[in-house]
């Protein structure tokens, strides 16, 4: 009996009885599939006889539950009762420890499944004869290749990045962010108050950039930033980091239709076109999670050597155009112009 | 609109207008630059009417234009003064003014030709007609991202002598008096102004260099 009750207390929650006796007809189908490929080891009679016994354990399983359920049936007296309902239960219970004994009996036989196949049981989806149709095991091999790739990039990557102290997000911070680690997250709320003095500061550091300021979409701040009468910069902000940024002309539109910066369309100019990218370049260039006012001031700073986009000839080869374009590169610690493929 | 730079190519020795347009357009097209459609511009000239000058002032001249980069606009200048900008229908009202202004008909010159497209250079290349005859050639150079004119006059100068060699013409008058202001399509048809002048005065082509 306390055997039996412990039996008892081992099957917790099974779930709705017809689902535990339906029989398992995949299972004997892909076993007969796998009959030409598996190894010798593996005793198929015994397999198909398992099957049979866990079908076994599962109803008998599934009455020990109803027996539980139903309770004690109707007899006359209350210890009539009791002994139905303790016999039954006790029956019942004797059925499962049966099942469960021809079945670990039955699993010695079935022996164990060949190793020998590299990706282990997952190789005999390369069984599957409609190749066309469910191409899995092919693309298991792809994926397993790329994952490995990917593994071998990451851990190159993750090497280099921990060399560089001046990193753009927290997930990626390696020692020292370890000492500090409130210091990331608290730039990014920032109130707003302190986003539009930095700007402003930097509105007045120069005086041939202005610098527009607006909230159009809750707390983000987006800037307008015109220099000189050379070229427009839309400034994507996130707190007081830049998340994106978009060089256009001086005459050309920077609106949308309905009136709010356009942060989506490019310049119609291949020479702003190139700007961009090198403004986006220089945006993954100037980073110093710590101090996050330096960067904004760094990127503006260097933004600003445009104001001689189309006036000044390249450093190196001494002329205004290439391939049609001015010098497009300003270098990030001189602010010398460069065309694009004249810098070092 | 960019800053533009319009200036004449003299016809080569021993070739026609036709051929010396060819040549260009080959180095253009040899330099990468596009086909892309063609242009115009064209130039009629008044006269104030008698009953104006005589009463002491001196009879001037004044250019009624259209450029087909602004299909919508017409333009009237007078020689050293102030260039008005309207609407195309502005010929109508010239019809209406003929008491004052006198259409010279046989003034009319214009320049028609195809427009290139290099990066973001735009350049047309035009032959200059005076009635039947071929007058000359126009070259029009345009860099359209930038809006002042003294900003990229070196790089304007650097892309027309890659395809004019010795014929890049020196900076244009109308750039010395822009300063730092905004280059306006005003100023382009200044320069066609002074360009179809200066061809109106020169000597018609020897008859060979015709068509
Ligand atoms: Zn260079």
């Amino acid at each position: 009996m306390p055997r039996a009750a412990a039996a008892g207390l081992h099957f917790p929650a099974c779930p709705a009885p017809p689902r535990c006796c339906r029989p398992r007809r995949e299972g004997a189908v892909r076993a007969k599939m796998a009959e030409g490929v598996l190894s010798p080891g593996v005793n198929l009679e015994a397999f198909s006889q398992a099957i049979a016994a866990i079908q076994a354990l599962r109803s008998s399983v599934t009455r020990v539950f109803d027996c539980l359920k139903d309770g004690m049936r109707n007899k006359e007296t209350l210890e009539g009762r009791e002994k139905g309902f303790v016999a039954a239960f006790q029956e019942s219970l004797h059925s499962v420890s049966r099942d469960l004994g021809e079945l670990e009996r039955l699993s010695n036989l079935v022996g164990k499944p060949s190793e020998n196949h590299p990706l282990h049981n997952s190789g005999l989806l390369s069984l599957d004869p409609v190749q066309d149709k469910t191409p899995l095991y092919s693309q298991l091999l792809q994926a397993y290749k790329w994952s490995n790739k990917l593994q071998y990039h990451a851990g190159l990557a993750s090497g280099l990045l921990n060399q560089q102290s001046l990193k753009r997000s927290a997930n990626q911070m390696g020692v020292s962010a370890k000492r500090r680690p409130k210091a990331q997250p608290t730039t990014l709320v920032l109130p707003p108050q302190y986003v539009d003095d930095v700007i402003n500061r930097i509105d007045r550091m120069f005086p041939e950039m202005s610098i527009q300021l607006s909230r159009p979409n809750g707390t983000s701040a987006m800037l307008l930033v015109t220099l000189g009468k050379v070229l427009k910069v839309i400034v994507v902000m996130r707190s007081l980091f830049i998340d994106r940024t978009i060089v256009k002309g001086y005459n050309e539109n920077v609106y949308t239709d309905d009136g709010k910066l356009d942060i989506w369309s490019k310049s119609n100019y291949q020479v702003f076109q190139k700007v961009t990218d090198h403004a986006t370049t220089a945006l993954l260039h100037y980073q110093l999670p710590q101090m996050p006012d330096v960067v904004v001031r760094s990127f503006m700073t260097w933004l600003r050597s445009y104001i001689k986009l189309f006036q000044a000839p390249c450093q190196r080869c001494g002329k205004f155009l290439q391939d049609g374009l001015p010098p497009t590169w300003r270098d990030f610690r001189t602010l010398e112009a460069f065309h694009d493929t004249c810098r070092q | 609109m960019g800053v533009t730079c319009v200036t004449q190519v003299p016809v080569l020795e021993g070739k026609s207008v036709q051929q010396t347009v060819e040549l260009l357009s080959k180095k253009l097209e040899l330099l990468g630059a596009e086909k892309h459609g063609a242009f115009g511009v064209d130039c009629e000239t008044y006269h104030t009417a008698a009953a104006i000058s005589s009463q002491g002032q001196t009879g001037k001249l004044m250019y009624v234009m259209h450029n087909s980069e602004y299909p919508l606009s017409c333009f009237a200048l007078f020689e050293n003064g102030p260039c008005l900008i309207a609407d195309a229908n502005f010929d109508t009202l010239m019809v209406k003014l003929k008491g004052f202004f006198q259409n010279a008909k046989a003034n009319k010159i214009e320049s028609r030709g195809t427009r290139y497209q290099y990066c973001d250079f735009l350049v047309k290349v035009g032959t200059v007609t005076m009635g039947p005859s071929a007058r000359g050639i126009s070259v029009e150079v345009e860099y359209c991202p930038c809006v002042i004119a003294n900003d990229c006059w070196n790089l304007l100068m650097e892309f027309m002598q890659s395809f004019m060699g010795s014929h890049t013409p020196g900076i244009p008058s109308v750039f010395g008096t822009k300063h730092d202001s905004i280059y306006s399509p005003a100023d382009t048809m200044v320069q066609y102004m002074e360009l179809f002048n200066k061809i109106r005065k020169q000597q018609q082509v020897p008859v060979a260099g015709i068509r």
